[in-house]
């Protein structure tokens, strides 16, 4: 893949719910390799921008291309991470069985996973960490260990593109380290990964590039350039800012 | 009765083998469709569904030439349920009315639409001749080997179709985004999810009729559930709750005088239901108590051994 | 009394009494409560005659209003489990008691006749000539139950619209403020067990479902306030008893079914009608905004690129369709549409915000 292709590339999107903008003309790239956070205050868009890329939800205007096609012909190369408190925890299944979903789709229609899907997906689990817990039915993890489930799907995905939404919610601190660590070794590997990320003290240390989102890109860029006061306060307020520390870029 | 003559009733009594041949696939089937609806917290469907059946057997009914073949009257049931879903999710989908609310509409007007075609039809044919009234209360004891046959061949069609897309079907419950982010078109997989439900509830009522459809639908499943922490395995077993009782209450009803079958099925039910949530392997409340009395008395137990070392 | 008038005077009673607490249901998104009270009453109407072996209003009028607390509690028991969700648990209590009670009948109570359709869709047709003296006035004992019922309701409603309004909308405040919720809530579930209990011979388990929910959502179309919200719902459920009425005599039908098919239809017309939230209205105001909106798109993406130095691709008329994605055929309407609302200007290929279309722009921006 030549590497002056962005991995992703949005063009003039706007997302809009019953005609009320929720994202306003975004244009935003990402070329491979980047490990980038999306920030931004609540309801800033950040879970629809996500959603838009996936096709999830339509927008009103503009495009988003993975390596310069459409997403229906590039979905093989795009892994998901979805909010934790997304889906029902108390669902019958094991955490062997949630991460194999992640490989339902280059299955296609009909076919069943094997053994062959059962190995990759124990490879994935060992990746977070949580090869003991396999077997284990899923509510009865920690919030913590459920996440490191769902980024094992993602794993299962086997994409060149992670879209990852809130994975540092309601996590312990090892689950933490592990994801940092693995957020590192897939930018190692080549693969680019976006992180919808809550918490301003942490994006600095995290990200080596950042997009600061409300409604409207606010901007985009290495979290050094990104990240300074003043473009938070655009996207946070100033009211909001004196009871944060700025982290010094 | 000794056993060996009930025995022998139940295989070569036709009435009563017909009946409880009926009633055990239909447990099956049910069981099967009634894990997913439990798990997509659509519990209630299943007596929206049965309502909303009912204009639906009069009017084919009428348009086939005041037909009573099973089929027909089916293919009506099935498509007035299918509309009426589809009217509810419209509503809850545009306007700011909940499900709950839309769930209750849809049920309330169309079996009030559809009694009123019935009390039309039967004031012209004279009361009850057309037989359509077995699809209110549910008639076990009327069925004969040709409704057994469509019973089969629907129940089939319908786990057949689930087998199928069994993959698919687990992951839209319990994670449709994920599903449609991998481009699994969630909208018409949940639309052939809900056929296959209302397959099922149409073909069931008119053996239990359409208040106790809802129990025939998720009591299998919320039985099961208790047993296992694996989805394939809840199927299993509420599949088999569900044939189980439905057998029961068929020969329950057929031994005892006065006891109609889809009540006795749903108590039979109830009691599976019952001794599940007490002894359930899995999350049963028996060993959930006596887990939490043993860690109870092991926390205690250690706070009084520090509370020794402390010198206390 | 004639008897067309009591029977639409009793359903209208029915309806009001519905309405009064079906609002609160479907507010409480408690709707489907009202569809297992009504069915387990057939469990306390056969206990009920088991134990007193009568069948007096009174008598009854416990045994069954009990039996609707009962599947409350029963169905929040369950629910405490933590075993099934919410509408799992709902749908496995109801049928249970259904069952036990249907069979309690067929076979210790076979002398009571009670007739199966009537269980599920009442029989008015009786009620005018089962009659009570008040006074001088002969009055059928339905109408004279369901009165009470009906003001008591009223009273209920009239009473403690405060409590329940707070209860309804912010239960945790409520109970901050000494209003007690969940004592509200079991008094709303035991009116409902009441005056289903009171209406069951009129309109049946099923039916009754729809006298109590129907008109209120009907309602939720059409008012913005609670106190409206109710008093329409009234209105509705009236209007259906009435018209109901007469097409079941036009037809020579079944009148419950027939006042409960005409509360569907004044549901749907609402539905469909209601000037502000029928779906209609929503059609036609989504496709003026969808307009409006693209037209305020553009200025929001000429103000992005506005001396950029891709200015001269992203405001070019034959390139922006390819960038935002949109048809040409609707580029050209957008434009249009901006152009005669003074946001922008066209110069040849090129387009450019105007003064006023920048202060459009800049106006969405902040919001």
């Amino acid at each position: 893949m030549a590497s002056d292709i962005p991995t992703l590339a949005i063009n003039d999107l706007t997302v809009a719910y019953r005609e009320k903008p929720v994202l306003w003309d975004i244009d935003l790239e990402v070329m491979p390799g980047a490990l980038m956070g999306i920030i931004g205050p609540n309801g800033a868009g950040k879970s629809t921008l996500i959603k838009a890329i996936l096709g999830l939800v339509k927008p009103a205007s503009g495009e988003v291309r993975i390596f310069g096609k459409p997403y229906r012909e590039q979905r093989q190369l795009v892994g998901y991470v979805p909010q934790r408190s997304s889906v029902d925890w108390d669902f019958p299944t094991s955490a062997l069985d949630v991460v194999m979903m992640g490989m339902y789709g280059k299955l296609g229609w009909v076919r069943r996973p094997g053994k062959a899907e059962r190995e990759r997906a124990l490879e994935c689990l060992d990746q977070v960490g949580m090869t003991a817990f396999a077997e284990r039915q899923i509510s009865q993890l920690s919030g913590g260990q459920q996440q490191r489930v769902f980024l094992a799907r993602a794993l299962a995905q086997d994409a060149q593109l992670y879209l990852m939404d809130e994975p540092f919610v309601g996590v312990d601190a090892t689950t933490e380290q592990a994801i940092l660590g693995l957020l590192r070794r897939l930018q190692g590997q080549g693969k680019t990964v976006l992180v919808v990320h809550h918490d301003l003290e942490t994006v600095s240390s995290a990200f080596d590039q950042v997009a600061i989102l409300n409604v409207q890109l606010i901007a985009s860029g290495t979290t050094a350039e990104t990240l300074t006061p003043e473009n938070l306060r655009k996207a946070y307020g100033a009211r909001m800012l004196t009871r944060l520390e700025l982290p010094t870029g | 009765m000794e056993l060996g003559q009930l025995l022998h009733q139940m295989v070569f009594d036709y009435t009563l083998r017909t009946i409880m041949l009926g009633c055990g696939l239909l447990g099956l089937a049910n069981g099967a469709l009634g894990a997913l609806a439990l798990l997509r917290r659509q519990s209630l469907i299943g007596d929206s569904l049965s309502h909303a059946a009912l204009p639906g057997v009069c009017v084919a009914f009428l348009l086939a030439g005041e037909s009573k073949d099973p089929l027909v009257l089916l293919i009506g049931a099935g498509a007035s349920a299918w509309l009426g879903s589809l009217l509810a999710s419209a509503i809850t989908q545009n306007t700011r009315i909940k499900d709950d609310a839309a769930q209750g509409i849809i049920l309330a007007t169309f079996f009030g639409t559809g009694y009123v075609l019935l009390s039309l039809i039967q004031g012209r044919a004279g009361a009850g001749q057309a037989g359509l009234d077995k699809f209110l209360f549910g008639s076990a004891a009327s069925l004969i080997e040709r409704d057994v046959q469509t019973i089969a061949a629907l129940s089939a069609l319908a786990l057949g179709l689930m087998v199928l897309f069994y993959k698919e079907f687990k992951l839209l419950t319990f994670d449709p985004e994920f599903l449609a982010s991998m481009g699994f078109p969630r909208r018409r997989l949940d639309a052939l999810l809900t056929t296959l439900i209302v397959i099922v509830v149409v073909v069931g009522l008119q053996i239990v009729g359409v208040i106790l459809m809802v129990a025939m639908l998720i009591a299998p499943a919320a039985a099961a559930r208790q047993w296992t922490n694996r989805l394939g395995a809840m199927i299993g077993i509420s599949m088999a709750i569900g044939a189980f009782s439905g057998v029961a209450g068929a020969l329950a009803s057929a031994l005892e005088a006065n006891t109609p079958t889809g009540p006795a099925v749903v108590i039979a039910l109830t009691l599976a239901m019952l001794l599940s949530f007490i002894f359930g392997a899995e999350r049963g409340l028996l060993w959930t108590w006596i887990r939490s009395r043993r860690s109870r008395r092991r926390a205690l137990a250690q706070g009084a051994d520090r509370a020794f070392a402390a010198g206390d | 009394m004639d008897a067309g008038l009591t029977i639409i005077l009793l359903c209208s009673l029915v309806a009001a009494s519905g309405a009064l607490l079906g609002t609160f249901l479907v507010l409480r998104r408690m709707a489907m409560l009202s569809d297992a009270i009504s069915h387990s009453i057939v469990f306390g109407i056969a206990a009920g005659f088991l134990m007193f072996r009568s069948l007096d209003t009174l008598p009854m009028l416990i045994a069954a209003s009990a039996t609707g607390l009962l599947t409350v509690l029963l169905t929040e028991t369950v629910l405490r489990t933590r075993l099934v969700k919410e509408d799992a648990a709902i749908g496995i209590v109801f049928p249970a008691l259904f069952s036990l009670g249907v069979i309690l009948i067929t076979r210790y109570a076979a002398d009571i006749h009670i007739d199966v359709d009537a269980a599920l869709v009442g029989e008015v047709i009786w009620a005018p000539f089962d009659t009570i003296f008040i006074g001088a006035f002969e009055v059928s004992r339905a109408l004279v139950t369901m009165a009470v019922i009906t003001l008591i309701n009223l009273a209920f409603v009239g009473l403690f619209y405060k409590e329940l309004k707070l209860a309804t909308f912010d239960a945790a405040l409520a109970a901050s403020l000494g209003l007690m919720p969940a004592l509200i809530h079991y008094a709303l579930m035991g009116l409902l067990s009441v005056t289903a209990v009171s209406a069951f011979d009129a309109v049946g388990a099923i039916l009754f479902v729809g006298f109590v929910i129907v008109p209120p959502a009907a309602a939720y179309l059409l008012t913005e306030r609670l106190w409206t919200m109710i008093a329409v719902g009234i209105g509705i459920g009236v209007i259906g008893s009435l018209s109901g009425y007469f097409v079941a005599l036009a037809l020579d039908a079944s009148i419950s079914g027939c006042m409960v098919m005409m509360l569907g239809a004044l549901f749907l017309l609402a539905l469909l009608f209601s000037p502000s939230r029928g779906l209609l209205a929503a059609y036609l105001r989504r496709r003026r905004q969808k307009w409006e909106f693209a037209a305020q798109l553009l200025t929001m993406h000429l103000l992005t690129h506005e001396g950029h130095p891709d200015e001269a691709v992203e405001a070019c008329t034959s390139s922006l369709p390819g960038h935002l994605n949109w048809g040409a055929a609707f580029t050209e309407k957008i434009i249009h549409r901006a152009q005669s609302r003074g946001w922008i200007d066209r110069v040849g290929e090129q387009l450019r915000l105007t003064d006023s279309g920048r202060v459009q722009a800049r106006s969405l921006r902040k919001a």
